[in-house]
């Protein structure tokens, strides 16, 4: 429930240092490791519009300024504008070809605009021809838009020039000939230095705007006129419509539907997908799901007696184990300041093995540093993981045995012969248990002299037992088991006074 | 946090062969056209309008306390024509809020003192936040939250949200009890 509405009370430490609730974490097969939105990386797979479900290539998303031709949404609320029949106006015109035909105007459901509101005329199809309006800077945008495209090119074009430069100082082939391109040059009869035509060729000069000297000077009644707020459009209906902003209700213009994207998120480090939608824009499936909810063990709160600064207090969990196979669940005390410097140095000596492959091409030949460029599989970006900043201000008696929980099973949910699982369980540890589910009974002291109504928070390193099924994985049939640790961090209420 | 048991008097509630379990204090009008797949808990004066066309719901749907479910209608020339309301699984609807949908998707989440409005579309897996007004038509796309009045979207869900759905409304089935006699 907490995860749909309500505040995240169970909160999962990600490898790069952020809390985040287990339904917004992944989980790389291939590190091991939790992953949050922020270490992976963002890929948009297809654009589609929400409202007509339609997928639009990303070509035509591109030259549409990612908004969907079809589908619009009101200029005054910005909720979506639905077409509507036009009642006929055949007798009042006495034209009965027109009458004939059905004419629409778009209509918003809300603030009931319309588009008879600012004189655009009806349309007789239901989906299009609705007029654009042309931005009346839209020639002088075009002109800037190519110069930009000249000048990147340009300086695409130097850089490569600047590339064969360099890497002409260290390794050429004709060195070993002795023939050189210029020495060739001149014994044709060519000037030695010849450039491209095309890299000659500098952007145009933008011709600088000059500013208008006359000024129209402002009229008298100003002042004086009362303003009619009615007919003023406010900050957010102007900044819909940058490109016209326009100042009055009577030029709000319907505006075209902004496109939603469907994304594919890759991990970092090994760029191995986590996360790939399927195609279809209304499917809510995915052709890979690496996310934690399927694959680390879930935490909940279930019961926590109320909360006295220096006082022990029982707190009640539910773990769940989401994976087809069986795992053990142990303890471990979190320890905020040693982790952290752990972290630390490995990421010190992550950097310093990168630095070395980096290095490493310089000293060999060209031939080989290309391939071994192309096979090393370095991690593309490294993160450095930020120190863990929430504090704890609760201990929790860390249990020393352990305990097991069932592999997940779809059918159990039918299965009414009851629990007859053969587990010798700690009763002190797990107070009763059910399938996939354990109900775990911890004790936690807040700190001493902590005032009424502070928020409790505390936390351990929970290590379950992770089985990896990637098939093919070093030609090993038998699945590969690793511990895998994770920082919880559990917030338990608020302090109340002693009895 | 884990769902607390929600306790009923044994005697105001039916449940059918399917495990659907209704309240009598509700108002069910034409119950012919009302189907309810299976494991559908409709609560306390909820409000289902049969009568106007038919209603149909997934399995595990949350129908809370004062909710009302009305099929849309839709203005034509010659007068009004009212369309079937269907509802995919696992879909919570809020107290007091008041449907008007055409669709309602699978793991939807409507919160309380919604309304939403005449023919609107819900997708699969979207929340509608408490006191938000959806207006009349819209399309709520997959995987948004939407909030506010009138409703837009005011974030996104995570990709698990079917099976959070899911472990919700089946958690809260088995959580809604009658109260035991001691």
């Amino acid at each position: 429930m907490s995860y749909i509405t309500g505040p995240d009370v169970v909160k999962y430490a990600c490898t790069c240092g952020l809390l985040k609730p287990i339904s917004y974490l992944y989980f790389c097969r291939y590190c091991t490791q939790l992953r949050c939105s922020f270490c992976v990386c963002h890929e948009v797979d297809s654009n589609f519009c929400g409202k007509c479900s339609e997928n639009i290539p990303s070509s035509e998303a591109r030259s549409k300024k990612n908004r969907c031709g079809n589908c619009y949404i009101c200029p005054s609320c910005e909720q979506e504008l639905s077409p509507r029949v036009a009642s006929s106006k055949a007798s009042a015109e006495g034209d009965e070809k027109v009458a004939a035909r059905k004419m629409y105007y778009l209509f918003c459901q809300f603030c009931r605009w319309s588009s008879r509101d600012v004189g655009i005329p009806d349309q007789s199809s239901v989906t299009g021809g609705w007029p654009e309006r042309e931005n009346v800077h839209a020639n002088s945008l075009h002109e800037l838009l190519d110069l930009d495209k000249a000048i990147v090119l340009a300086q695409k074009q130097q850089q490569e020039k600047d590339k064969k430069k360099q890497r002409g100082k260290f390794i050429s082939y004709t060195d070993r000939t002795g023939v050189t391109a210029a020495a060739l040059r001149k014994r044709i009869g060519l000037p030695a230095d010849l450039t491209h035509p095309l890299l000659k060729s500098k952007p145009k000069e933008p011709e600088p705007m000059v500013a208008r000297t006359e000024v129209e000077k402002l009229p008298d009644d100003i002042f004086t006129k009362p303003i009619n707020l009615m007919e003023i459009t406010t900050i957010n209906q102007r900044l819909l419509q940058p490109e016209a902003q326009p100042t009055t209700v009577d030029k709000l213009f319907p505006v075209h539907k902004q496109l939603s994207i469907k994304r594919t998120l890759r991990c970092r480090t090994c760029e191995h997908n986590v996360s790939k939608p399927e195609y279809n824009p209304s499917s809510v499936k995915f052709k890979i799901q690496l996310f934690a909810y399927y694959h680390v063990p879930e935490v909940r709160i279930v019961t926590v007696e109320p909360l006295r600064a220096g006082k022990p207090c029982e707190l009640i969990l539910k773990f769940t184990n989401p994976t087809q196979h069986q795992t053990t669940i142990s303890f471990e005390e979190l320890n905020l300041v040693e982790c952290s410097e752990i972290e630390e140095n490995k990421f010190s000596e992550l950097v310093q093995n990168l630095s070395i492959q980096d290095k490493q091409p310089l000293s060999l030949s060209n031939q080989s540093s290309g391939s071994l460029s192309l096979s090393s599989r370095s991690p593309s970006i490294v993160v450095k993981p930020r120190t863990i900043t929430k504090s704890t201000n609760c201990t929790v008696e860390i249990p020393t045995s352990s305990f097991i929980l069932l592999p997940r099973d779809d059918a159990a949910e039918y299965d009414d012969s009851g629990d007859t699982h053969s587990i010798q369980d700690d009763p002190k540890l797990v107070k009763w248990r059910k399938s996939n589910k354990a109900f775990v009974r911890l004790t936690v002291t807040p700190d001493e002299g902590l005032p009424l109504n502070t928020e409790v928070n505390c936390g351990f390193v929970m290590q379950h037992l992770y089985t990896n099924t990637i098939s093919g994985q070093l030609e090993k049939k038998e699945p590969q088991k690793y511990d895998h640790k994770v920082k919880v961090f559990l917030t338990l209420g608020v302090t109340v006074g002693s009895e | 946090m884990e769902l607390s048991d929600i306790n009923y008097d044994k005697g105001d509630y039916v449940e059918t062969a399917s495990g659907n379990k209704v309240c009598r204090q509700t108002i069910l009008c034409g119950s012919q056209n009302i189907v309810l797949q299976g494991k559908v808990i409709v609560q306390l004066d909820a409000i289902i309008r049969g009568d106007l066309a038919n209603v149909k719901t997934g399995r595990y749907c949350i129908i809370s306390k004062d909710a009302v479910l009305r099929p849309p209608y839709k203005k034509f020339s010659k007068g009004v024509a009212f369309f079937p309301l269907t509802m995919g699984d696992h879909v919570y609807v809020g107290e007091k809020s008041l449907v008007n949908a055409a669709i309602v998707g699978n793991y939807v989440y409507i919160g309380k003192n919604c309304i939403i409005g005449r023919r609107c579309t819900l997708k699969d897996c979207c929340v509608i936040e408490d006191n938000t007004v959806l207006a009349p038509e819209t399309v709520v796309p997959p995987f948004t939250r939407y909030g506010g009045s009138p409703g837009t979207c005011i974030g996104d869900l995570p990709e698990c949200q079917a099976d959070l759905m899911v472990d919700f409304t089946r958690s809260y089935y088995q959580h809604f009890q009658p109260t035991k006699l001691i």
